[in-house]
């Protein structure tokens, strides 16, 4: 599918920020599954936008701008994205898979989450039986929040309190695969839904891997495996390491952020 | 458009590269075949610029030794290679001549004179005796000059629609196979930096694998220091400011294959397999490359770039 992306985050400071430093994990790369036509990222004031990648390879932007009362940063480009039932082939991989049992903070598995992911998986054989149940049991265990969401809201909170969002899911199941000793990481990108009144959104995912398969993503929030809807931006142990846009101001006392994002299906195409 | 018409776009496109990098590894091996003997040159120039060219075997069917003359006569002249210079621009013209309402003025024009100037210029052939290298060079530049003018009267003149798009893809099929096999042939020389490296030779060696695809000042602006042989394989691999190196001529193929997809609303094969090696080159380092082994890399880049040619000549240039 053929997609086109436009997601303007605007920040609203008063007073003025004195100063805003923002690291940007915004920019998708193209892998089997999908092909990045164009992308850029456009921030309204006058700085330097230094492009390099962190310790994942995910492509990261860093710059600095201050006084300012607003600020907006802009990314927007072309993906055209395939199924691959969640299989993910020629992505950049600098670690071996093992890494990505460490636990963090946001994804430690309590007792609670522990007990659930040893009864989610009895009576299946293979890892990959074993993540399908836990995505299906995240999907229909915790009930999608219309609250706001609350920044440092690790896997236990959300599980305990049995609602969240798409990432609460993707923490969940990534705490769940790692204590069945199954690699798992956390996934942001875009999700594009078909139907009409669906709410085009950032969104985030994860990824485990199986021996002999390799990576493979699953959409906890979603219930089924990334489809050609699906454009992944960037990776992480948890939600903090792979988050689009983190931000650190001076001063610059109240601020409100809005976010827009815009993905349209471009002209269809036959495929041959 | 007619398959027929868009095969000879196509191949007109590759015929007039196919001619300005003939006349570069001629003109790069004539600098090397130049060099005093007290540098320790062992005299193999011209039967890498054959394999460059990928006109070994042919010559060998033919001549029993090699040496400069049969070379640059085979290379330049020789109707019995398919690819001689002088075929090259034979068979573009052909082509150009069977789509002439396709090309504009300028695109025709530039290699029909390109072709009359060959003309007059092989009334000095020789087959058997040594060249005037001054009618050499002279020559070398006119096939040099009719590429450029006919590259840039494409550029400056065509309209953007499906036939520009595969003229072009035409030429960075062929510039990418053209940049692979001198790879190809050189990959011994460009060993990674722990391995030893030799003397004076190689600094010649090295160089003119840049003079043939005309990269010596670029070199020197992208890394700014000596010529060392991994950097000249990192520039004619992934470095993307470089034109004729392997993933811009990608870059490009994706383009103008996503151009042709898009202008008739359907994709396929081709458009996938070159998005795939685009990809795998954009991600790759030195390093990968490296590892994998430089010659093993090649040939396998080789294999995928002539199942690209394979693939559009499926899917739009046969009907």
């Amino acid at each position: 599918m053929r997609l086109t992306i436009r997601h303007e985050t605007i920040f609203l400071y008063d007073p003025p920020a004195k100063a805003i430093v923002q690291t940007l994990r915004m920019t998708p790369r193209s892998h089997d599954g999908q092909h990045i036509f164009n992308w850029r990222v456009d921030i309204d004031s006058d700085c330097r936008l230094d492009a390099g990648e962190d310790a994942f390879r995910n492509i990261v932007h860093t710059f600095s701008v201050g006084p300012v009362e607003r600020l907006s940063v802009l990314v927007e480009g072309e993906v055209e994205a395939f199924d691959t039932a969640g299989v993910l082939r020629g992505t950049l991989e600098r670690f071996p898979a093992e890494l990505f049992l460490r636990d963090t903070d946001l994804t430690i598995a309590d007792e609670a989450i522990r007990e659930f992911a040893r009864k989610t998986i009895v009576g299946s054989k293979t890892d990959l039986d074993r993540l399908h149940q836990l995505m299906d049991a995240v999907h229909d265990g915790v009930k999608l929040s219309s609250e706001p969401r609350r920044a440092d809201a690790s896997a236990a909170d959300a599980f305990a309190l049995g609602s969240g969002h798409a990432q609460d899911m993707a923490h969940i199941f990534i705490a769940s695969a790692r204590h069945l000793n199954i690699p798992a990481r956390f996934t942001t990108g875009y999700l594009h839904l078909p139907a009409a009144d669906a709410v085009q959104s950032s969104h985030s995912w994860a990824e485990a891997y199986v021996q002999d398969l390799g990576w493979v993503a699953f959409d906890p929030s979603l219930g089924q495996c990334p489809h050609d809807g699906h454009v992944r931006v960037a990776v992480g142990l948890d939600e903090l390491g792979a988050m689009p846009l983190r931000t650190a101001s001076r001063s610059g006392a109240s601020q409100s952020t809005s976010v827009n994002v815009n993905i349209r299906q471009s002209q269809a195409q036959w495929q041959s | 458009m007619l398959a027929r018409t868009a095969d000879n776009l196509f191949w007109l496109a590759r015929y007039a590269e196919r001619a300005d990098f003939l006349a570069r590894i001629v003109d790069a091996a004539l600098r090397l075949g130049a060099l005093p003997k007290a540098y320790g040159g062992e005299g193999t120039e011209w039967e890498s610029a054959l394999s460059s060219a990928g006109a070994l075997e042919r010559y060998n069917e033919i001549h029993d030794r090699i040496d400069s003359t049969g070379a640059i006569d085979f290379l330049v002249f020789d109707e019995r290679n398919p690819s001689s210079i002088v075929n090259c621009i034979e068979f573009g013209r052909t082509n150009a001549r069977a789509v002439r309402t396709a090309l504009t003025i300028e695109m025709w024009q530039s290699i029909n004179n390109g072709w009359l100037e060959l003309k007059r210029f092989q009334a000095i052939r020789r087959p058997g005796q040594s060249y005037d290298r001054e009618q050499l060079a002279q020559l070398i530049d006119i096939v040099k000059k009719t590429s450029l003018d006919f590259d840039g009267s494409a550029y400056r003149t065509m309209l953007r629609n499906d036939s520009y798009f595969f003229q072009r893809l035409g030429l960075y099929v062929e510039r990418a196979d053209n940049t692979a096999r001198l790879l190809d042939v050189k990959y011994h020389m460009l060993l990674p930096e722990t391995e030893a490296v030799g003397g004076s030779l190689d600094y010649f060696q090295w160089t003119a694998i840049l003079r043939a695809v005309s990269a010596h000042t670029a070199y020197h602006w992208v890394y700014r220091e000596g010529v060392k042989p991994w950097l000249i394989a990192d520039l004619l691999i992934l470095r993307e400011e470089m034109p004729r190196s392997l993933i811009s001529c990608y870059e490009n193929i994706a383009r103008f294959l996503d151009a042709i997809a898009r202008a008739y609303g359907r994709q396929g094969v081709a458009q996938r397999h070159a998005r795939n090696v685009f990809t795998r080159l954009s991600n790759a380092t030195m390093k990968d490359v490296f590892d994998i082994g430089l010659h093993e890399f090649i040939t396998a880049f080789v294999e995928d770039n002539n199942k690209l040619g394979a693939d559009i000549a499926e899917q739009y240039l046969i009907d």
